[in-house]
């Protein structure tokens, strides 16, 4: 007997980003990634065909992190203490775009100068995140989508209590921007609002519902994401943003992943500990809708992106 | 082209001024010399400038705060309508305005109910007594000379007396040469019972002097006390103040936690009875009376605050499954209780329902009328415990949430109540976000309350003073927008203007609470209407109840996403609906036993029980909401803006 699947037709789709600018466009990028676009649930290949692959963009850092695991130290070595050589590192290693997360050390000058050193040691395009406290932040990023006018970088992180400068100068310079909430659909929602009622295009909000590492709240970031995208599929305009998340920065936080001594010897082999937590964060949230994953270890990279490869394929 | 326009006020005088086509009607009524308020500075926000266009053409550009019926009667906003030909125009005194935009907000004046007959309703009672004088042939005592009176001539067969009053009684009727005055209370439904003798007065009282009575209303921020003359059943005193006990915590929860520890529990059941007795000597004062003179208290409030009072344990409440000692008290008296009324008056608290639905929510439910309601109406108690009420007079559901004392002005930087001195509205200005103010008793403002507050947030909100997210916006561009020691704040009087010298502010730290407390409210009532399967929009009337001043405004209530965005006739401003409950109830011993049937009647929903309240807490927390589809009207406000 031939079995019938039902299938969904949503009255919503998910809004198309684009982020980076070739030389065409007033950048320089080698090449622009575009996410979202979606017109169903995540890979139900048989409802909508999905019109553009989830992305892993690579953390780097302006200067190198004193409170990163000694195993992220280990696989960049020495291109930690230069970011145009942890970009190219980094793109070497499969990125589809980078993350360039400056520091609470970084002068405004110190700042443009990483950023314009990144975005000439690679094409790829690029997010660049203030140190995550609002005076640095505005500070930090101002100049900084001066500097790289026209480059259609995403500039993050807006927060509900701090998003206005963020905003106004990525309006200003044709840049992005990354608004990140604590996990709760409402507040999503309501940040996406404030953001385009300054006048910002959903064209370039990405927003960032934050999440929980596996083990440490994933389920309920993954619940988030899903219900999110649920909405913005049942036609609620203020949640079709694409989503962006840091499954990187969470999973490398967890003791499993950070710790290598004087754990039980059940929990096994530290480095392909720390890369399974990595990795099966990642790929939990792309399943749950996420496109763009931001990871730090390259054999997560390689990991993540194989998996993203058999989820595309029909 | 030109055209004659003929203005004519209240006193029938005329002016006529000739003005080319467009011109604004305020403009031209300037013209002619006619004072026009504009409150909101011209931007057709707050109504106030409505005239009538009696013949003519003209244009509105705006009808805001005008319903189709007032366009139908000619009105028009003269800072909104231009003039498109000859035109006569009526300009109505401006109070008359006033009451004409707020008529459903006003809340009623105490009146007395039509019902009220002091003879059957009422169960204390004074009676005049002529005794026989003892002679040696008749060596009766006192006591029964006293009650034999009561038989013969009151035909009070079983009446019952205090040690107390045994000990004055000789005194006070050799005072009054055996004619006395009596007060007793008496049980209307069970006339077999004993009757209680309160006092005993030598000579005779005028029937017709005052025979005191209070209703109070034990809020968790504000305690309310009305002195009533129960012969009349006039309200002849209203006084109201913060409760004492807001030192101690300004939740129920932290309150019972402090009442918890040692000596607590005294400490708050003094510092709620001082704060009662003031209120009651002031009252007293007002008209000339003694506290002593009250002879019955009825008392609402939630049960929390009950349970303080009495010096009751309340940690119960706090902990599951949630347990009242006591949800409905006997009657006591006052000497046991500690009001300084009458040491023998009786002290009635009224019924509750459950730790979180009390005697003030069952008293509301009386005096708002719901219990008598046809068709499904909504009653929201705007307090710091936000209770709402759903049903009619054939079923009642409930629930509470915990909103917050900021809508009573305490929580908030310049919050105060709503008194003499108090900001009541505000209007901001589009261009440049300069305020106006309406202060109470129009003197030098003192600080802001409830409904103050209310417009204030509404205002800033639509002129971009602040952000959906109640941040403020300090790159809007004016002096009155500033950096303050709490984030960012606005401005809404100079020192200059104010009581105290002082900067009159609205910081970031308020913009939270007020949030907050508009969100549990708000949420509230939709999860209760969600949970019974009742579509708000479907309810016939909202009954709003709370320690407001004369009204609060339906608009800006709607605009901060407080209210639900229905039809303004639909909104009902009934005041402080738990004092007037409590103040039927001393009435009327019928209507008293109406409160115990609510209470048994109304069902009450948990709303921790699950997370929904979560959500819609949530994605209330947001002006007007999250989902702005729900408030069309703001949506167009926002539109024009």
């Amino acid at each position: 007997m031939p079995i019938e699947i039902p299938k969904d037709k949503w009255p919503g789709k998910i809004q198309s980003v684009t982020i980076g600018a070739a030389a065409a466009e007033g950048g320089t990028r080698t090449k622009s990634i575009t996410i979202g676009g979606q017109t169903c649930m995540p890979y139900l290949h048989y409802e909508a065909p999905m019109p553009n692959r989830p992305v892993i963009a690579i953390e780097i850092k302006s200067r190198k992190p004193d409170d990163w695991s000694s195993l992220l130290a280990e696989v960049w070595g020495d291109a930690m203490n230069d970011p145009a050589q942890w970009a190219k590192k980094a793109e070497e290693a499969g990125a589809d775009l980078l993350v360039l997360a400056l520091t609470l050390a970084d002068s405004p000058e110190d700042a443009v100068k990483a950023v314009k050193a990144v975005l000439g040691a690679s094409g790829l395009p690029l997010v660049v995140w203030g140190p995550g406290q609002a005076e640095k932040d505005n500070e930090l990023l101002v100049p900084v989508a001066e500097a790289a006018k026209g480059e259609k970088l995403v500039l993050g992180i807006c927060e509900d209590k701090n998003y206005r400068t963020i905003v106004a100068t990525a309006m200003a310079n044709g840049h992005l921007v990354q608004a990140r909430t604590p996990m709760d659909v409402n507040l999503s929602k309501q940040l996406n609002i404030l953001i385009s009622d300054m006048g910002m295009p959903h064209d370039r909000i990405i927003m960032d519902p934050t999440t929980g590492a596996l083990g440490y709240g994933i389920e309920y970031g993954y619940s988030v994401m899903e219900r999110l995208r649920l909405a913005a599929l049942q036609g609620d305009t203020m949640t079709q943003q694409p989503m962006m998340v840091t499954p990187g920065f969470e999973a490398w936080k967890t003791k499993e992943s950070k710790v290598g001594e004087g754990v039980p010897e059940s929990w096994g082999d530290w480095k392909a500990r720390a890369i399974n937590w990595e990795t099966l964060t990642a790929i939990a949230l792309v399943e749950s809708g996420a496109d763009i994953v931001v990871l730090r270890h390259p054999e997560s990279v390689k990991r993540v992106s194989e998996a993203i490869g058999e989820l595309i394929s029909v | 082209m030109e055209h004659t326009v003929i203005f004519t006020t209240e006193d029938n005088k005329t002016a006529t001024v000739t003005v080319p086509t467009n011109t604004m009607l305020a403009d031209a009524a300037h013209i002619a010399g006619i004072d026009i308020g504009q409150p909101c500075g011209g931007q057709g926000r707050c109504g106030r400038c409505a005239v009538q266009v009696t013949d003519g053409n003209v244009r509105r550009r705006s009808t805001l705060r005008l319903s189709p019926a007032d366009v139908e009667q000619g009105y028009a906003l003269a800072c909104q309508t231009v003039v498109e030909g000859d035109v006569s125009i009526y300009v109505p005194p401006q109070e008359k305005i006033e009451r004409r935009l707020t008529t459903d907000r006003v809340v009623a004046e105490v009146t007395v109910p039509a019902d009220y007959d002091y003879d059957l309703a009422q169960s204390i009672r004074r009676v005049h007594l002529q005794l026989t004088p003892p002679t040696m042939e008749d060596q009766i005592d006192d006591w029964s000379r006293l009650q034999t009176a009561f038989r013969l001539q009151a035909n009070m067969q079983n009446v019952n007396c205090s040690l107390h009053l045994l000990q004055t009684m000789g005194e006070t009727l050799r005072a009054g040469e055996w004619q006395v005055t009596a007060v007793i209370e008496r049980d209307i439904d069970n006339p077999d019972k004993p009757i209680r003798l309160i006092e005993l007065y030598p000579g005779y009282v005028d029937e017709y002097s005052p025979l005191w009575g209070c209703a109070i209303d034990i809020g968790t921020t504000t305690v309310s006390l009305w002195l009533v003359d129960l012969i009349s059943g006039q309200v002849k005193a209203q006084v109201a103040e913060y409760n004492g006990q807001i030192a101690r915590g300004e939740d129920v929860i932290s309150r019972i936690i402090f009442a918890g520890k040692n000596g607590g529990g005294q400490e708050m059941r003094q510092r709620v009875l001082d704060t009662i007795n003031d209120l009651l000597e002031t009252a007293c004062k007002r008209v000339k009376a003694k506290p002593e003179d009250v002879m019955k208290a009825t008392v609402a409030g939630n049960s929390t605050m009950i349970h303080l009072l009495l010096g009751i344990p309340a940690g119960s409440i706090r902990l599951s499954p949630f347990i009242t000692a006591v949800n409905h008290p006997p009657l006591m008296t006052a000497k046991d209780v500690g009001i300084n009324i009458h040491h023998e008056g009786t002290v009635d608290c009224l019924p509750g329902v459950a730790s979180y639905v009390g005697a003030d929510i069952t008293a509301g439910v009386l005096s708002s009328g719901l219990e008598r309601a046809e068709n499904v109406t909504l009653f929201i108690d705007i307090g710091t415990n936000g209770e709402t009420v759903l049903g009619n007079r054939d079923w009642l559901v409930t629930c509470a949430c915990s909103a917050g004392p900021a809508f009573e002005g305490a929580g908030v930087m310049n919050g105060m109540r709503a008194t003499q001195g108090a900001i009541e509205e505000v209007w901001i200005s589009n261009d440049t976000l300069e305020p106006t103010y309406r202060v109470i008793g129009g003197g030098k403002p003192k600080g802001i309350c409830g409904s103050g507050l209310i417009s204030l947030l509404s205002e800033a909100f639509l002129t971009g003073v602040i952000d959906k997210a109640g941040n403020v916006n300090l790159t809007a561009g004016s002096s009155r927008v500033r950096e303050g020691t709490h984030g960012g704040e606005y401005v809404v009087a100079w020192g200059a203007e104010t009581e105290s010298g002082e900067d009159i502010v609205m910081s970031r730290v308020d913009i939270d609470n007020l949030l907050r407390a508009k969100a549990a409210i708000y949420a509230g009532f939709t999860v209760l209407a969600d949970t019974v399967g009742i579509p708000l929009e479907t309810t016939d009337k909202v009954l709003v109840g709370g320690s407001f001043g004369k009204y609060i405004n339906v608009e800006k209530a709607v605009q901060i996403g407080l209210l639900p965005d229905m039809d303004w006739p639909r909104f009902e401003f009934l005041g402080n609906t738990s004092v007037k409950g409590a103040y039927y109830a001393l009435l009327d011993w019928r209507k008293r036993e109406r409160i115990t049937e609510i209470a048994k009647r109304m069902t009450y929903v948990e709303l921790s029980a699950d997370n929904s309240f979560y959500e819609a807490f949530t994605s209330a927390l947001f002006l007007p909401h999250t989902d702005l589809s729900k408030f069309p009207s703001v949506e167009a406000a926002l539109h024009k803006a």
